[in-house]
């Protein structure tokens, strides 16, 4: 079904938004891995999910960010590697209407390569191996993002490939300089792209990091050095702590869906939200889109 | 003349990220009995200062900026003991610096140590997921001037907050500036805490550690 939403010219697909803040908002404990409550409180997760369909998504993806073999380790978390993505999935099938998709979420393993940290190719490619098996099964497509290191990225789209032959969107997160947009290990927009259309990824992203306003000129300069299919994933802004510790962002909904429009005007086929987006972002969004159509 | 011309070199090196040839003009200074504070300052620190503008310019980026840091801490090492009975004069601070409680999250404050280190600090790196306890105590025996706190998470920024609370209640808010760093941190959040200052990036914090010093 993605295809052909992908060959559908006047479909614009509805992602989903933040994950991570919407499980803080509920008050997990500082310290704790979110995707641990695939397990220990999943009806908060099914919830979350449930409120994405249910605001318009068209697809929404596992909470199993931060559950690749390196990143769960830090946690000490790596010997439920299996549990925490194969219940993530059954959380989200769960809620998911009929002719909606479940995307498999992959995330950054938090381990740098030298000169920062000590990560090679081979154990980033063998930590998300041991992740992408878990979810294959129960997934329509895979969505690797918030990836600063194309050699991370290429890694995760290979060991994907080793075991799927399911569509991935495939995007990274850049920072602006003066000089244009470049991951923060310097990799360029233009190489980024380059290096995983080599790759034969689906589909091109950008997300988190940058906010609305900045992935308008963002989705411009992609579409100017490619012909795929683009993904946008904005931040909402900054975070900012209340009185009672309460975590709010200051960009208003319907603010952040003007953008989105800008967006999907200036080329993006696929858009939701990243950290501080909710379903009342997405619901907005899908307002601005059905007047679109 | 010969000596500034060799402080350019230096620098050039340290920009070109050549580790082997840093090291070996720290060695030389050494042996050539230099004015080794003229060496540190116009030689090693123009380096690292270059660096931090060629970050700001959009021409550096992460691993240039790990990796200058970490050439100029090096050659540091072989220079102070060189330099003991100066060392007050080279030394533009201590800094006491951790992620703090229930974060793990240790690139930002790692690349904030090692500039601050290679701009000349005198840095305590006490890792993550320490407690505030932990860090005033260090801070204290240490008789820091900074205590730089960083937090990734919303959840887990709070604790810069209690930090601050700890000190006020201890009546020791004033021995120390108290800087705040992550990617969640405000000026708003800053104000809130009543913190001196926080910074986006590490060589936006070696800009505000040196203001707060002056």
């Amino acid at each position: 079904m993605f295809k052909e939403w992908l060959k559908d010219d006047s479909k614009i697909i509805l992602f989903d938004g933040g994950m991570g803040t919407e499980i803080f908002k509920r008050g997990i404990k500082p310290g704790k891995l979110p995707d641990i409550l695939n397990l220990e409180q999943s009806e908060i997760v099914t919830e979350i999910h449930k409120a994405y369909y249910d605001a318009g998504s068209d697809m929404c993806q596992t909470n199993t960010f931060g559950s690749s073999y390196m990143n769960l380790q830090k946690y000490k978390l790596e010997n439920r590697i299996k549990e925490i993505n194969e219940r993530a999935i059954e959380n989200l099938k769960e809620v998911c209407p009929p002719n909606h998709l479940i995307v498999g979420d992959i995330g950054p393993s938090g381990e740098y390569k030298p000169p920062i940290g000590k990560a090679t190719y081979e154990q980033w490619y063998s930590s998300y191996l041991k992740q992408i098996k878990y979810l294959e099964p129960g997934i329509d497509l895979w969505h690797i993002e918030t990836i600063s290191d194309i050699e991370e990225m290429v890694a995760a789209i290979q060991a994907v490939k080793e075991v799927s032959k399911k569509p991935i969107i495939s995007s990274m997160t850049y920072k602006k300089t003066k000089r244009g947009f470049f991951t923060i290990m310097g990799n360029s927009l233009k190489d980024c792209i380059e290096k995983v259309e080599n790759e034969n990824v689906d589909v091109v992203g950008g997300n988190c990091t940058l906010g609305s306003k900045e992935m308008i000129e963002l989705i411009k300069e992609m579409k100017n050095i490619t012909n795929n299919p683009l993904s946008i994933k904005p931040n909402a802004g900054k975070p900012r702590l209340n009185q009672g510790g309460i975590t709010h962002y200051d960009q208003s909904e319907q603010d952040f869906a003007k953008d989105i429009l800008q967006i999907v005007k200036s080329g993006a086929k696929i858009v939701g939200g990243c950290c501080g987006t909710s379903p009342k972002t997405i619901k907005e969004i899908k307002t601005v889109l059905d007047d679109l159509v | 003349m010969l000596q500034e011309s060799f402080y350019k070199e230096i620098s050039e090196a340290i920009v070109s990220l050549d580790r082997n040839k840093a090291i070996s003009f720290a060695k030389k200074a050494i042996e050539e009995n230099m004015n080794l504070l003229n060496v540190v300052e116009k030689g090693f620190g123009a380096g690292i200062r270059r660096i931090g503008e060629l970050w700001e310019e959009g021409e550096f980026f992460l691993p240039e900026l790990m990796l200058g840091g970490t050439i100029v801490q090096e050659s540091m090492e072989i220079l102070l003991p060189y330099l003991k009975a100066d060392k007050e004069d080279v030394t533009s601070g201590k800094v006491v610096i951790a992620t703090i409680e229930g974060d793990i999250h240790s690139i930002g404050k790692t690349i904030v140590a090692t500039m601050l280190s290679a701009n000349g600090f005198e840095v305590y790196d006490l890792g993550v997921d320490v407690s505030a306890e932990k860090i005033i105590n260090t801070a204290l025996e240490k008789n820091a001037n900074i205590i730089g706190v960083s937090a990734l998470l919303t959840t887990t920024m709070i604790g810069q907050k209690k930090l601050i609370e700890i000190l006020l209640k201890k009546g020791i808010r004033d021995k120390f500036k108290v800087i705040l760093g992550g990617a969640p941190v405000t000026q708003n959040w800053v104000n809130e805490c009543q913190a001196d200052g926080y910074a986006d990036n590490a060589i936006e914090a070696v800009k505000l550690i040196k203001k707060l010093m002056d």
